[in-house]
């Protein structure tokens, strides 16, 4: 019965694809800061804030894609709001790797830039879905 | 006016920007002012100096290649053009690897960093930072704080190392020696393991002379010496450290004519003194011997006195000291070399004691251990008055490598004895005691009887061909001494080795003079070091084999 099922489709399929690209991406990055720490010159105070973000971004992801397939799935407007929020935390980490990090290589510039376009996507998505269960 | 001054002192505080645009950027340009050769970048060339270039040696100047996007100047010589000219062209240069730095918020990942300039505010900072021998690259949080985990104990002792002076309870162990002028000065630390023979000059005079601290016995053995080496020369803490005392060894008097004689009573303190006209136990000598483990630590000190008497005429006597380290339980044998001889360090010689050929390891252990002089191969040393009677005992140790040649000259009158001159002549050429064997290394050891070389003596008669030559005697006038080395061993690192040793005397006969009448003979000895060596055949490795053999049984079982 489509009319009566508020839940987004679009917003299911890019939350469980979200999920796998966060893995593949926080394993290259962490290579990648491996890679430029070596071949480098890459000073402890300098490693640590950008190692530190990468991790932040990954203990954020994990409650953020959970909240939102439950609100989602639950058709409740509270989970998806607070997964909103934490994605707000998410995109800031991710402009810091993008912009800030101590060495941005042009592969580092072509993942964040796709998982910005898939948060981007994402919280539009929510939006709509939240307004679809308030109304 | 106060403005100028503080734009001044910022220019000076920070030093010059690197340069980092490609485009000014010139590594062979080295003369300044001037063209270099091939050097399509130096801005010094004009036109007709790139005309004169056979090629570019710097084709390109970029930056880091690691950058996904950077600026390059390239030069290049066009040859077909007449003239040869120069192109310069400022092109982007694009890394296709996806690892390619997009960008970078490290300023000093691309670029060395420029040093910080001192000023009188970061000063103390820099020198912590920079001041000790070395600088950690780490940052400093890394550092432990190694001062603040063991401060400095003032009771705490190291071990002497070489070098190091040696210390006495109140300064160091003074070993007088001349300093810019022959001049004594007591000033001089005697290093510990650095053995030492210096000879200086001191002025006297007789009347005071029991009061002058230099001539006295006491002066040299007063203090005692310190074990080991104390962290901070305090007085007070050195109670704790073990000091040893310096005993007196021997005491050797020495008479106004130059005749030694020692003392049997060796050990008692002999203190200068007026005596008719005379200074008498003045120092002349002083001889330190050192006995150290072989950690580092002193324990025994014994000094060996020569004493003599100063007459009234005399303004300055002459001092000699000498100081010398043996580690304990060892017999002191310094080497000329190992194992090959070096150039320049004397020859060892040495006789062979009574009762050999019998086999014993023990027996050459009397063949003298160079530390004894007489004992050395030895050449008649010339002198400034050129008599070989009266330079009696004046002798120079051969050193390996170095070809000597020495003579005198002997006045010879009608009342002259043949054969007390020959006997005289031959001690004058050979010295006391000439040694029979000559060390085939450096460090031959005296057990080992066939690293020792034989002395071959040869006497060959001027006048060979002479009815007189059985009824006259012979008088020898020269000694050669040729020694024949070898290199031995590897040819990147070949060691001398001493392979033969002739002593030719020459002699002549000595006609009869008539009376009142005198004669010169100049006597000469020398001494020649000749390589024998034969040219090193390098050697090849053998061809490999094929060795194939079948089995027994290969053929089993046709056969």
């Amino acid at each position: 019965n489509n009319s009566s099922q508020l839940s987004s489709l679009p917003l299911q399929i890019l939350l469980y694809v979200n999920g796998i690209y966060y893995i593949f991406y926080f394993l290259a990055t962490l290579a990648m800061i491996i890679y430029k720490s070596q071949v480098f010159s890459y000073p402890d105070d300098l490693l640590a804030p950008d190692l530190a973000v990468l991790f932040l971004m990954a203990i954020l992801e994990v409650p953020r894609l959970y909240l939102g397939f439950k609100g989602n799935l639950t058709e409740a407007e509270a989970p998806l709001g607070l997964s909103l929020g934490l994605t707000v935390g998410s995109v800031v980490l991710c402009v810091y790797l993008l912009l800030w990090q101590t060495y941005v290589l042009w592969a580092d510039v072509l993942l964040n830039a796709l998982l910005l376009s898939a948060y981007g996507l994402e919280s539009g998505l929510k939006v709509t879905a939240i307004a679809a269960f308030v109304s | 006016p106060a403005d100028i001054r503080d734009a001044a002192e910022a220019r000076v505080r920070s030093a010059p920007a690197p340069v980092t645009d490609v485009a000014r950027l010139c590594v062979c340009d080295l003369l300044v002012a001037q063209c270099d050769a091939n050097c399509c970048c130096d801005p010094d060339c004009s036109a007709e100096d790139f005309s004169l270039f056979t090629a570019c040696s710097v084709p390109a100047v970029t930056g880091d290649s690691q950058l996904c996007r950077q600026k390059a100047a390239v030069y290049s010589l066009d040859v077909e053009a007449n003239p040869p000219e120069r192109t310069f062209k400022l092109i982007d240069q694009v890394n296709p690897s996806i690892f390619c730095i997009h960008a970078t918020n490290y300023k000093e990942a691309l670029y060395l960093k420029s040093p910080e300039i001192p000023t009188p505010e970061n000063f103390d900072q820099l020198l912590d930072k920079f001041g000790g021998a070395t600088f950690s690259a780490e940052p400093d949080s890394w550092n432990l704080d190694t001062d603040a985990q063991n401060p400095p104990d003032a009771n705490e002792t190291s071990r002497y190392e070489f070098g190091v002076p040696v210390q006495t309870e109140d300064a160091f162990l003074r070993l007088p020696s001349p300093v810019v002028s022959s001049w004594c000065s007591d000033a001089n630390p005697a290093g510990f393991l650095v053995n030492q023979a210096t000879k200086c000059i001191r002025s006297v005079s007789v009347e005071k002379c029991d009061s002058i601290q230099a001539l006295s016995m006491l002066f040299y053995i007063n203090s005692s010496i310190l074990a080991v080496k104390p962290k901070f020369l305090i007085p007070s803490v050195h109670g704790s450290v073990f000091q040893v005392n310096i005993t007196v060894q021997s005491i050797v008097v020495q008479s106004l004519n130059g005749m030694r004689t020692a003392l049997s009573s060796g050990d008692v303190l002999r203190l200068p003194m007026v005596l008719d006209d005379l200074c008498i136990n003045a120092v002349l000598g002083v001889n330190y011997h050192i006995t150290h483990t072989d950690t580092g630590e002193i324990i025994e000190a014994a000094a060996a006195f020569v004493l003599g008497a100063i007459s009234k005429e005399a303004l300055s006597i002459e001092q000699s000291f000498e100081i010398s380290f043996t580690q304990e339980n060892t017999q002191p044998v310094p080497l000329s070399g190992n194992p090959g001889y070096v150039v320049g360090l004397p020859v060892r010689a040495g006789f062979q004691p009574p009762g050999y050929p019998f086999p014993a390891a023990f027996l050459f252990a009397a063949l003298a251990l160079s530390s004894n002089r007489h004992s050395q191969l030895t050449i008649l040393q010339s002198t400034a008055s050129q008599d070989c009677l009266a330079a009696q005992g004046a002798r120079a140790p051969v050193l390996f490598g170095y070809n000597m040649i020495s003579g005198c000259k002997l006045r010879i009158t009608a009342a002259v004895k043949c054969q007390p001159l020959a006997q005289t002549l031959l001690d004058v050429l050979k010295g006391q005691s000439f040694p029979e064997y000559v060390a085939s290394f450096g460090n031959s050891q005296a057990q080992d009887v066939l690293d020792w070389v034989p002395i071959t003596q040869l006497h060959i008669s001027e006048q060979m061909i002479s009815h007189t030559l059985q009824s006259s005697c012979q008088i020898p006038v020269s000694l050669g001494i040729e020694v024949k080395w070898t290199k031995y061993g590897s040819l990147v690192n070949p060691q001398a080795r001493i392979v033969n040793v002739t002593a030719t005397v020459t002699t002549t006969t000595l006609k009869q003079l008539p009376s009142g009448r005198e004669r010169i003979i100049p006597i000469m000895s020398s001494v020649v070091f000749t390589d024998i060596s034969s040219p090193a055949e390098p050697s090849y490795k053998a061809w490999p084999t094929i060795d194939i053999k079948l089995p027994f049984d290969f053929f089993y079982p046709f056969v």
